[in-house]
């Protein structure tokens, strides 16, 4: 120990050196993300408290004028409460499904690789090239969805299924699962394979039934990885736009419009540019809150825990 | 190193020839896609054009209709509008209002006036001045499946919505999977489809300044449509179809009477060329009507080549050589007297049936921010297609609605 002894001035010299070397090292990358990120919401922020031109010219101030008007359009509140529906249910039935799927992976059997990779085909096709099939599959006249139900005597008269919203979005949530799932097994795949595997057979000796093995290790475990797919899926189903407007544009009378879709009808078809910056800016303050909460709760949860 | 030099090399070359392709005036035009033609007859006005003037390029872009009005607003809005556009004339307003379009007045001559069919300039005229040059041109009307009014012992197409009821009907009575009249209820042109309605029944878009979607005669023309879906005289669930949905339904023969424009016979002659079908008027309510579209050419007022975007406007896009070889090859009606008298038109009794409806066309009206109170309405038909309200309350809703949309 002695001679390992440090000159407590240098010592903390060098301590300080190594407290501010990393930040040096990051900068660059820290500025240019500030830029990358904190360019378009100050442009947005400018936007929407000026009056805009539907080709982009900013005329005067306006104050908050712009998120008055977004509030008092009924179709604001209509589409954030659809909004708020398409996202729990998605984000829900995606975290749902993906877990016993990604359990069902990670154990060893024959024909799990072909398994693994029809589970994320879904993933490589793009959201808009989905969307358009399945609403080829969805057609009322010439679906493949009617011709099946009708061959196998499940129906008599074809549906035409992205007419109402009672079927369509439903329709559109289900979907909407079905590509969410790859990601979000990837992630718990990966955190499956994580965990020691020690603690499963000491717990199997101490004979564990497979529902406590997952109850009081497996579901802990995983925690901080379902966490993750929670605020991840969150943040991208929200904003989850070429699906809904590949299928049903929002119709029938804004029936299946989200904020997302709105938000590209109020910029590009209506050309109002400044109302739609204020919209951006109000979905953005949305997902923040929403992520530095579930943050602090997820923290203190494992806190606890711990 | 031999890489570096080589790219080195090809930028200096690419400079240079940017250099002295700028040399050269060059006048961009960006236009619709209508068609697989659409491309072939731009690039034979710019070639003629350059014969003509070797020391100006004239640069033809083809842009889908979708994509063409968020096109123009980017290239507007980043300071490099194209010499020339092709727009939706329902779109000039919105480009008048900003003080985009250059008035055409200066430059229209009388005898350049004279070529054109005297009521397509009005679309284009606001408050009084000329903004663009219509070029394409589409009333609508009625086509009918002649092999199923046969079957349904029908000899003649119906003149007025009542006879419409009825032969709709007799069609229905042929099969389960066989509809008598097909509706359009959703997407691009869904507002238009009832428009024709509204406008036999002695309604109009706008009276007086204010929306008249809310007017006697448009709830009569939605309760009709209303009617049909309830009697089960139109497909089932007409908001689960666009456009093409329904005219892929009149080429395969399951519906017997749908309202459309020209285009439709150019694609029965590809896709369904063994269907019989006629073409009559829109059925009449208390009036004839139709609906007319124009789309027209339009300089901008930051330009740099105007006089020369002009003369190719002048000299070859309004020649009558163009004019015809346009208007047969995209399958819209004339617009210009030279093209009116040309056989390939005189001779067309298919043609006959559109050009006949002229006298009762409506344009859309010229107010600002058209797509936004276009979907106020399509919200209120669908409102009522889905039968989740009724017609007066849901236009009156959208009345009031586009009357806010109108001030903005």
């Amino acid at each position: 120990m002695g001679s390992s002894r440090v000159d407590p001035i240098r010592g903390r010299r060098r301590e300080a050196g190594q407290l501010v070397a990393p930040y040096i090292l990051i900068l660059p990358s820290l500025l240019l993300a500030f830029w990358i990120i904190g360019y378009p919401i100050w442009d947005l922020t400018d936007m929407s408290l000026h009056s805009v031109t539907r080709f982009g010219q900013l005329k005067e101030f306006s104050g908050l004028a712009n998120f008055s008007h977004l509030i008092a359009e009924p179709l604001f509140l209509e589409c954030l409460i659809r909004t708020l529906v398409w996202t729990f249910a998605v984000v829900g039935g995606t975290v749902l499904l993906s877990i016993p799927i990604a359990l069902i992976l990670a154990d060893d059997f024959v024909g799990r690789r072909v398994l693994r990779v029809i589970i994320m085909l879904p993933w490589a096709v793009s959201l808009t090239m989905s969307g358009i099939v399945w609403r080829w599959a969805l057609n009322g006249q010439s679906g493949m969805l009617n011709a099946t139900l009708y061959d196998f005597g499940l129906m008599k008269q074809p549906i035409t299924w992205l007419a109402t919203a009672d079927t369509a979005f439903p329709i559109e949530i289900a979907i909407g699962i079905l590509v969410s799932i790859p990601f979000s097994v990837t992630v718990f795949l990966g955190g499956l394979s994580s965990l020691p595997r020690e603690i499963f057979e000491a717990a199997r000796i101490d004979g564990a039934s497979g529902w406590q093995r997952w109850r009081f290790l497996t579901f802990p475990l995983i925690r901080p990885f379902i966490n993750i797919v929670l605020v991840l899926n969150f943040i991208y189903v929200f904003n989850s736009f070429p699906l809904i407007w590949v299928m049903t544009q929002g119709d029938p009378a804004n029936s299946t419009d989200i904020l997302v879709t709105w938000l590209y009808k109020l910029a590009f078809r209506y050309g109002k540019l400044d109302i739609a910056s204020a919209l951006s800016i109000v979905m953005f303050l949305i997902l923040l809150a929403f992520t530095v909460v579930y943050a602090v709760l997820a923290m203190r949860n494992e806190r606890e825990a711990g | 190193m031999c890489k570096v030099l080589g790219l080195l090399v090809g930028a200096a070359a690419l400079a240079f020839t940017i250099a002295s392709a700028q040399a050269k005036d060059e006048i961009r035009v960006v236009v619709g896609f209508y068609s697989a033609a659409t491309q072939a007859i731009f690039e034979g006005m710019a070639k003629d054009f350059n014969a003509a003037h070797p020391d100006v390029d004239v640069k033809i872009e083809v842009v889908q209709w979708d994509n063409l009005q968020q096109r123009l607003t980017t290239d507007i809005a980043g300071g490099n509008p194209p010499d020339i556009a092709l727009i939706g004339t329902r779109w000039l307003v919105d480009f008048v209002h900003n003080d985009i379009a250059e008035p055409l007045d200066g430059y229209i001559t009388p005898e350049f006036k004279s070529r054109f069919i005297e009521s397509f300039m009005a679309p284009s005229t606001i408050n009084g001045k000329i903004y663009a040059l219509p070029v394409a041109a589409s009333a609508r009307a009625m086509y009918y499946n002649k092999d199923l009014f046969a079957k349904a012992g029908i000899q003649n197409p119906p003149e007025n919505w009542d006879q419409l009821v009825d032969d709709a009907k007799k069609i229905k009575a042929l099969g389960a999977d066989i509809y008598g009249f097909a509706l359009q209820g959703k997407e691009i042109e869904t507002d238009a489809y009832w428009y024709y309605s509204l406008w036999t029944h002695g309604g109009d878009l706008i009276e007086d300044g204010k929306s008249g979607v809310g007017s006697p005669g448009a709830i009569a023309g939605l309760q009709l449509y209303r009617d049909l879906i309830d009697q089960g005289l139109t497909e089932p669930e007409p908001t689960g179809y666009n456009r093409q949905d329904i005219e892929r339904l009149f080429k395969q023969g399951r519906v017997g009477m749908i309202l459309t424009g020209p285009w439709l016979r150019g694609q029965m002659k590809a896709d369904a060329p063994a269907l019989n079908y006629g073409i009559a008027q829109i059925p009449a309510g208390t009036r004839k009507a139709t609906y007319g579209v124009t789309d027209s050419l339009m300089l901008f007022k930051s330009g740099k080549h105007n006089k020369l975007a002009w003369q190719f406007l002048d000299e070859t896009a309004f020649s009558p050589k163009w004019r015809i070889e346009f208007t047969t090859k995209e399958g819209f009606l004339p617009v210009t007297k030279v093209e009116a008298d040309a056989p390939v038109f005189t001779g067309d009794p298919q043609l006959k049936a559109f050009t006949d409806m002229l006298p009762y066309a409506h344009f859309a009206p010229p107010i600002p921010n058209w797509e936004q109170a276009a979907d106020a309405t399509i919200r209120a038909l669908q409102q009522v297609y889905t039968k989740q309200v009724k017609p007066d309350a849901a236009l009156k809703d959208a009345a009031t609605s586009i009357d806010a949309i109108l001030k903005q």
